[in-house]
């Protein structure tokens, strides 16, 4: 019961006008995408560059925890687990699937 | 004569760096801590064909920045102390993220030497590295090796050697960047190499220049103490606004940005990609340990399988210990009995003797096997997954799922895991982790919940107190982090891939922990219980029990005589039910006295070497702070507990 009340965190997401743009939780397992930018602090916004998530970079959603937890991404050949408040400030473009699965 | 070299290993989390650091040094290694910090410093020695080396083993970490205190710590120790061969460690199964950290080394124009390591987990995933075009293109030495088995290590020493004695030319790789990039560090270049000339002796002018252009506070601080140092800082600025305006970035991005082309580039020039991966064994374990639902009874079971075995473990080499030590400590006690006045005699006995033996056979059993399993855990790569499953619930206490580690620690002994709180990010979090890591019972407490309640009482009113133990701290631990300013930090953590652990591995970092536990506790609970026995042979034990009778008594509902016991548990929480059933027949108290008793016990404070763990990690207010908290809540709800539990329990 405790665990539902995360929804404050999602609202702050970009504003739909970004057009194709996505927060990196709106992608779904699997879905990969290209880093446009990660919004936030400056030194959220450098670390997740130390750790390769830089604009340009194509970036997989592994999974999605439970209970609006963390996600798992895959950037750059390497697995990193994102804080639902930080997966929700990167943006990405997602990358067309073509085959479903 | 031999000759004398320094070497330090340097490299990403993760990536071996400490297996290829126990292969080289074996047990030869002093674990303490950087001058004046909080970060490990773990170094040792070895000898190699007429060479000793000293071998330092710089802090896990992504980036030369200056995101932590680690990075701060390992970028300086390699631009000042510069030691003569830097070994950077290098993931071959994620070339492309470590060859960001190996720019960012040649950047500081460090003399290095690179091990690929875990080529055998790369190959197996399908990936396969050219050594000699990686090492042409970074213009350094490139060894692989597979440091868990020992393979490569030799070539590693050998190569290191070649390169001090000038068999083996380095040619490092020049790190250059974009055009407008370029452009601007060397404008800034010129700027520093101008004013600064002293400051250009200890770090490259250029790296200097690059970590202005990234608004490194740190490097920027340093210029506050040159002349012209006002000056470049505000030539920086203005080309860093440039620079993000052409590229609408932030400036450390677009620097990281470049660095990643170049790793990428390189990476890719120099791998084949064979056959597609299958899935693997590996990966099914972790789409399983990570499963929204299938992942959480996995880690209760992992959590009450590891406890299982860590009382098990620890009953048995408790009992075979005792039956040892107390027969030997006694046979001691006999011979000093004849030698020295009666109160001397009583002062070593109990306050020497009896404080080494009670660290022996209570604290290490339990300690032992509980190192041994965390290692295990640690090495196969669980508990980032762990803490990928718990992230959610630590926030609402303000952290975030690393700080399940040190909590899990906390369960063994209080102070390792205060000083696991350091894997958290900020002071802030560091504090929250460890003030709810001294209310997690340690092995030490489970002995009095356990002992007294659990075996009195029973079983389910002794998880009774665990569970209400659990969710004080997570009660507490909101409150702590409404109460304490600044903002939380999000996760972001490497989900390593699992692994099987190494024996080797293992044993030496359950040997060198329990070396470094027996170093910080073994003197703290001697003079502990050497003081607190002076004490009682002066009376004034007496007098203070006497004085807190209103409080055990009146308070808390304790017989007066459980005054005692309650204060030398502070030497070690054990040591409070030992003194207990020698004072009064424990089946004498009541279901309430022993609930309240093991209550007390569990939440205040945590210990004399868990206080001296927080000390020196968070300094003395916060120490301080901690333990008064904790003792004033200890005394509160026992108080609390002393009166509401007859109305629920039938006596």
């Amino acid at each position: 019961m405790m665990f539902r009340k995360r929804r404050g965190l999602q609202r702050r997401e970009p504003p739909k006008n970004e057009g194709a743009l996505k927060a990196l939780t709106e992608l779904a397992e699997g879905e990969k995408g290209v880093i446009v930018k990660a919004l936030g602090g400056f030194g959220l916004v450098r670390r997740l560059a130390d750790m390769g998530l830089t604009p340009g970079v194509e970036v997989k959603l592994v999974r999605k925890g439970s209970f609006s937890g963390p996600v798992e991404i895959e950037v750059r050949g390497v697995a990193l687990a994102l804080g639902l408040g930080v997966a929700s400030k990167v943006l990405v473009k997602p990358i067309k699937d073509e085959h479903h699965d | 004569m031999t000759k004398q070299l320094r070497v330090a290993l340097a490299g990403n989390a993760n990536v071996g760096k400490s297996a290829i650091f126990n292969q080289l040094t074996g047990l030869n290694q002093i674990v303490g801590n950087w001058p004046g910090k909080t970060v490990e410093r773990a170094e040792g020695t070895l000898h190699f064909k007429g060479y000793t080396i000293r071998v330092i083993d710089l802090p896990g970490i992504y980036s030369l920045s200056a995101f932590s205190l680690e990075e701060i710590v390992s970028r300086d120790y390699i631009a000042v102390e510069k030691p003569d061969i830097i070994i950077n460690v290098v993931d071959a199964s994620a070339l492309e993220r470590n060859l960001y950290f190996t720019l960012q080394l040649l950047e500081l124009e460090a003399p290095i030497v690179v091990a690929l390591n875990q080529v055998d987990f790369a190959a197996k995933k399908g990936i396969r590295i050219d050594v000699n075009k990686l090492s042409e293109a970074l213009g350094v030495p490139v060894v692989p090796t597979v440091a868990i088995t020992g393979s490569g290590i030799n070539e590693l020493l050998t190569t290191v050697i070649a390169v001090v004695n000038g068999e083996k030319k380095l040619q490092p790789l020049k790190v250059r960047f974009g055009a407008e990039v370029e452009k601007q560090v060397q404008k800034l270049k010129k700027f520093v190499e101008h004013s600064l000339p002293q400051l250009c002796e200890v770090y490259p002018a250029k790296w200097i220049a690059v970590k202005l252009l990234e608004r490194d506070v740190d490097v920027a601080g340093k210029l506050k103490n040159y002349e012209g140092g006002a000056e470049v800082l505000e030539h920086a600025e203005k080309f860093a606004l440039e620079l993000e305006k052409m590229h609408g970035e932030p400036s450390p991005v677009i620097l990281a940005s470049e660095r990643y082309s170049i790793a990428s580039k390189i990476a890719k020039e120099a791998t084949t990609v064979e056959a597609p991966p299958r899935i693997s064994l590996e990966q099914k374990l972790d789409a399983l340990t990570t499963h929204k639902v299938v992942g959480y009874p996995i880690l209760a079971s992992v959590i009450a399988a590891m406890f299982t075995l860590i009382f098990w473990g620890g009953s048995y080499l408790s009992e075979v210990l005792d039956f040892i030590f107390q027969g030997l400590s006694s046979y001691i006690g006999n011979i000093l009995a004849h030698f020295l006045p009666s109160s001397a005699a009583t002062l070593i006995n109990n306050g020497v003797l009896g404080g080494l033996v009670a660290g022996i056979t209570i604290a290490l059993p339990y300690i032992v096997p509980f190192y041994i399993i965390l290692a295990l855990l640690e090495d196969s790569g669980y508990l980032p997954r762990a803490a990928f499953l718990m992230d959610n619930l630590m926030h609402k206490m303000g952290l975030h799922g690393k700080a399940f580690i040190p909590l899990i620690l906390g369960y063994g002994c209080s102070v390792p895991a205060c000083i696991g709180c350091r894997i958290m990010e900020t002071e802030r979090e560091r504090l929250l982790a460890a003030f709810a890591v001294t209310l997690i019972p340690c092995a030490a407490r489970t002995v009095v919940i356990l002992g007294l309640v659990g075996r009195f009482v029973g079983l389910h009113a002794a998880l009774a107190l665990y569970a209400f133990d659990l969710i004080l701290i997570f009660i507490l631990g909101r409150i702590a982090f409404k109460a304490l300013p600044g903002e939380p930090v999000g996760l972001i953590m490497e989900m390593p891939p699992y692994k099987k652990p190494s024996l080797r591995n293992v044993l030496t970092k359950t040997w060198s922990r329990t070396k470094d536990f027996v170093y910080i506790a073994f003197p703290i609970i001697v003079a502990g219980s050497l003081t607190i026995t002076a004490l009682n042979i002066i009376g004034f034990i007496a007098y203070v029990t006497a004085g807190a009778s209103p409080l055990i008594n009146g308070w808390l509902g304790l017989p007066v005589e459980a005054g005692i016991p309650l204060i030398f548990g502070v030497l070690r929480k054990e040591l409070a039910l030992i003194l207990l059933a020698e004072l009064i027949p424990l089946n004498s108290l009541s279901a309430v006295q022993m609930i309240v008793f093991a209550l007390v016990t569990m939440i205040y404070i945590p210990c004399v070497a868990t206080v001296a763990a927080l000390l020196k990690e968070l300094g003395w207010k916060k120490a301080l702070a901690i333990t008064v908290v904790d003792v004033a809540l200890a005394l509160f709800l026992g108080g609390v507990a002393y009166r509401i539990l007859p109305l629920f329990m039938p006596s």
